[in-house]
């Protein structure tokens, strides 16, 4: 079987789960609206925020003494989080231990 | 006999890459370019790559190719000698313009600035600024066949375990990323706002993912990819080609062959006048030699003769190429 025809395939694949996927969220979402609590917002703000640090420091972890990425990769998705870079060093020496978030 | 090397390349048609790996100074070069040679020579375009500091191709080749771009050095044999340093500095520049154009602005944040210098220098940059160079060349498809000849010391084997480790963070930052968005998006909606435009970091990120995929699966696929060991007929020799089959093991990977180089002709004994020295060298190279061939019989792919001067420039390369591939079995040089 040629290579490119297995990957089409896998993509065809991809895009039925994620059909799916997108429909229920669709509908969650929906259902979400029209009640939205502060505190519901205040939650997926938080949870956001947290992904957020997670994916700052797998990026510029040597920042902290946690080089988890080749130093290339860090510098070249530099550029993108500067805006954050400020509060999520500051958040993180707050909150927690930095492994915490890691594993 | 074992199989020779040229029935194995005869027999991997869909190879693409050959990685000679091994200790320093023992001969990855000389039989990287050999190979280069050989395959132009069959009609073949192949790419010899390096990132050697010392310039070893521009040396073996006599031509200055260092830092110059990929270079035709004869018909059809094409080679390139990447200048790491200066890789690098230029990739700073680009990710300071990048951020003087994301931001408006003129000057970097000292803070950043003082990241980007200190991210340079580290001695990890300079190996991950090479594996990303070798896998944009390999993806860029534009050779039938790569050669690439390693640093010292099983820098081919951490290229691979770093290949997939750095692939499964790359998964795991897209994920996070993909999240971080979609709890935004919904915040936003729950907010009555719209929702964002597509992440640049995401298109960055799979990008780098396509690379390494391609790269990753290229190096993994014994169809496509064959490691071969250098080594000389020493006492070291044996540990290390051990401790480099375990490794190799560990990451589910085969090598490929051994390649035995520097011998010196047995048929030089037969001159009377030979010094105590030389007679020496050579007994104890058949003796540890006789060791390399029980233990690694299967993997041995050609034996290569000590020349009387260092093989440089196309003449010398073209000799070493009939040894290994035309003459695998014999070490009287021709
Ligand atoms: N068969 C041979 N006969 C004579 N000299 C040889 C032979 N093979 C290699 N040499 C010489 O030995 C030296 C080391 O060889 P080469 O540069 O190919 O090794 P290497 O493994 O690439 O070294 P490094 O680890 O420094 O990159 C060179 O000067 C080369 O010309
Ligand atoms: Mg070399």
């Amino acid at each position: 079987m040629p290579k490119w025809f297995k990957r089409e395939r896998k993509e065809e694949k991809r895009e039925e789960e994620g059909g799916v996927k997108k429909e229920v969220k669709e509908a969650v979402k929906g259902v979400f609206y029209g009640m939205a609590s502060h505190g519901m917002v205040r939650y997926m703000l938080k949870t956001r925020m947290y992904l957020e640090h997670l994916f700052m420091l797998i990026t510029l972890g040597d920042m902290l003494g946690f080089p988890i990425l080749p130093p290339y990769y860090s510098l070249k998705l530099l550029p993108y989080a500067i805006p954050h870079i400020k509060t999520w060093k500051r958040s993180l020496f707050r909150e927690r231990d930095v492994t915490d978030l890691l594993y | 006999m074992p199989k020779s090397l040229k029935e194995f390349f005869d027999a991997s048609p869909e190879l693409r890459i050959v990685v000679y790996a091994g200790k320093g100074g023992l001969g990855k070069t000389t039989a990287s370019a050999a190979t280069a040679y050989w395959f132009s020579k069959r009609g073949k375009k192949p790419l010899c790559f390096s990132t050697d500091p010392q310039a070893s191709l521009s040396d073996i080749f006599e031509r200055d190719i260092f830092g110059k771009g990929v270079i035709e050095v004869a018909p059809s044999l094409y080679v390139v000698e990447i200048d790491a340093d200066k890789r690098i500095a230029e990739f700073q520049e680009e990710v300071r313009a990048k951020i003087r154009e994301l931001y408006k602005i003129e000057k970097i944040p000292d803070e950043i600035d003082e990241y980007i210098r200190t991210a340079a220098a580290e001695p990890a940059m300079h190996e991950s600024a090479t594996y990303d160079a070798m896998a944009e060349l390999l993806a860029k498809g534009e050779y039938d066949i790569y050669i690439f000849d390693m640093p010292p010391f099983g820098h081919g084997v951490r290229m691979i375990s770093m290949a997939q480790i750095l692939d499964a963070w790359i998964d795991k930052m897209e994920e996070t990323r993909r999240k971080a968005a979609e709890y935004e998006e919904a915040v936003a909606r729950l907010k009555g706002l719209s929702a964002k435009t597509e992440d640049e970091v995401l298109v960055e990120l799979r990008e780098i993912r396509r690379k390494l995929d391609f790269f990753r699966e290229s190096l993994t696929n014994p169809k496509t990819c064959a490691f071969f060991m250098v080594i000389i007929p020493e006492k070291m020799a044996i540990l290390d080609t051990e401790r480099a089959l375990e490794m190799f093991d560990k990451l589910g990977i085969k090598l490929s062959g051994i390649i035995v180089n520097q011998i010196y002709p047995p048929s030089l004994l037969e001159n009377p006048n030979i010094s105590t020295f030389l007679k020496n060298r050579i007994e104890m190279q058949q003796k540890y030699m006789k060791v390399i061939w029980e233990k690694f019989e299967e993997y041995i792919r050609a034996l290569v003769p000590m020349f009387d001067r260092e093989p440089k420039g196309l003449d010398m390369i073209a000799k070493v190429a009939e040894h290994m591939f035309e003459r695998p079995w014999e070490v009287d040089v021709i």
